[in-house]
């Protein structure tokens, strides 16, 4: 029994870090569960989200995510403690950052999803895959990693002329 | 402006105030050179250019009575009490001359458990501020030469300090134009901040003079050097610039001390210290947390409370 497959013309890669403890063990129960989510979202497991370092987040763009998800225990439940409530603030940091630097939050989500909540997950990921997929694919980081620019453009008479001089 | 109009439109900051700080300086370092109680002061001696300053490590009362402090004076000197600079120093209790700003660089050390309060004589200056990146021809501070982050100074009275040298004059108050500049970005829609940082990251060089110049960064492996994993690209190439700008002010969070010293090194120009001030902000926003002159025990990525802000996670 498989769920009706809809073509869509942008199928958005979505990555998932997730800690091994609540959310990893969430997704497991959604799949025993035979629960349908969809495909595009691909799952890297850590330890904790307090291991979850906001450069994987950037590499994540940078190698052509559309869309980020970071799930881990909910507060109280962390394996290590207090792994999450650091990470809470740091993420929560890390979010004011991104934004004055100009990338659209929209694309970055942060669940708490227990290993009893495959529901949860599957509502989580399918909501951030839908979102981003109505968005578009995430170009911003992408054309940084394909462009050659050296220090600045030529953004002066000056400087161009100097450019157009070398032969 | 012609110099004598700057003159008249200088921030109310005479000669004789650095020159009477200077004498304080150095009667304070010959002393305590002279009494054992430390073994080097660390401040600042004449450039060899006219009007211009070197950071200086000073063992003997003969060079202690050279020390100076002038609008030249602009480097934060904590950074050479760091794991960084280590192997500069003779051993034994250290004198250093601080800024406002520079104590806030030393409280924040304290606090990381790298520098202790028992091994430090401070003198702490009464401090009016300092040039920015580019001097007035004379030497003399005018508000078209003073730095951008003492135009906004919260920091002109050194506490904790075990000896303040000078009085403070009567400043003018000057338009924040840096919180301006902040507000301005902020304004911005998302996807011309985006624009905006993209321009100013591409013409970073990644010399890491921001980076060796600041005194929170003292790890002796800086993630954004490996390469096995690579974190982060370290040709200086787009990509890898956006990436090193927005490791770097996450690395700061919570610890940054408001020294702008990143800023004022960096050659392309690039205004790193507003990242710097809206990180603090959110900082204070969200955890009502300030860098201070006064040692905290921890920062406010290192603490957490069970009741901290989660309207972003679901
Ligand atoms: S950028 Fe980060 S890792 Fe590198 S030296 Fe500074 S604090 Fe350390
Ligand atoms: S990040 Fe810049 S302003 Fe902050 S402490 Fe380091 S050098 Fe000073
Ligand atoms: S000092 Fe400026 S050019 Fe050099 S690495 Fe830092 S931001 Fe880039």
């Amino acid at each position: 029994m498989h769920a009706e497959q809809v073509k869509h013309d942008f199928e958005p890669k979505v990555v998932a870090f997730v800690c091994t403890w609540c959310t990893y063990a969430g997704a497991d129960l959604a799949g025993t569960s035979r629960m349908q989510y969809p495909p595009n979202v691909r799952v890297l497991k850590f330890p904790c989200t307090g291991r979850i370092d906001p450069v994987f987040i950037l590499r994540a763009f940078q190698k052509g995510a559309d869309g980020v998800l970071v799930s881990g225990c909910h507060p109280g439940d962390c394996h290590y403690m207090a792994g999450n409530f650091h990470a809470r603030r740091r993420f929560a940091a890390f979010r004011a950052l991104l934004d004055f630097v100009g990338v659209d939050l929209n694309r970055l989500q942060f669940s708490w999803v227990s290993a009893a909540e495959g529901g949860k997950w599957v509502e989580v990921v399918t909501e951030l895959t839908e979102r981003v997929r109505g968005m578009g694919p995430m170009k911003e980081f992408k054309e940084l990693e394909l462009e050659e620019q050296w220090s600045a453009s030529l953004s002066t008479p000056e400087l161009k002329a100097a450019y157009d001089s070398i032969t | 402006m012609n110099a004598k109009a700057q003159k008249a439109k200088g921030c109310g900051i005479e000669p004789a105030y650095y020159d009477a700080v200077t004498q304080a300086i150095r009667s304070e370092a010959v002393k305590v050179l002279k009494e054992g109680a430390v073994s080097a002061v660390i401040g600042y001696l004449p450039g060899r250019r006219k009007s211009a300053a070197v950071p200086a490590v000073v063992t003997t009362e003969e060079e202690a009575g050279r020390l100076i402090f002038s609008p030249a004076c602009v480097n934060n000197l904590s950074l050479y009490l760091t794991k960084a600079k280590k192997g500069i120093l003779p051993g034994g209790k250290i004198g250093i001359v601080a800024k406002g700003c520079d104590l806030r660089a030393l409280a924040g050390l304290m606090g990381e458990s790298q520098i202790k309060r028992d091994d430090l004589f401070i003198i702490g200056i009464n401090c009016a501020g300092v040039q920015g990146a580019v001097a007035a021809g004379n030497g003399q501070l005018t508000e078209a030469s003073i730095a951008k982050k003492c135009r906004e100074c919260t920091a002109h009275t050194p506490e904790g300090v075990d000896f303040v040298a000078g009085t403070l004059p009567h400043l003018d108050g000057l338009t924040p134009l840096e919180a301006e500049e902040l507000a301005r970005i902020e304004a911005m829609p998302q996807a011309e901040r985006w624009a905006y940082w993209k321009e100013q990251f591409s013409r970073c060089i990644r010399c890491m003079a921001c980076r060796q110049v600041c005194p929170f960064c003292y790890c002796e492996q800086c993630l954004c050097d490996k390469n096995r994993p690579q974190a982060v690209e370290s040709s200086p190439r787009p990509a890898g610039n956006t990436a090193w700008h927005i490791v770097r002010a996450m690395h700061l969070a919570g610890r940054c001390a408001g020294c702008a010293e990143c800023e004022r090194s960096c050659p392309m120009d690039i205004p790193l210290n507003l990242l710097n001030r809206r990180m603090a902000q959110e900082l204070k926003e969200l955890y009502d947390y300030e860098a201070s002159m006064a040692p905290q025990e921890k920062g406010p990525l290192n603490q957490y409370k069970e009741d901290d802000d989660q309207s972003f996670i679901k």
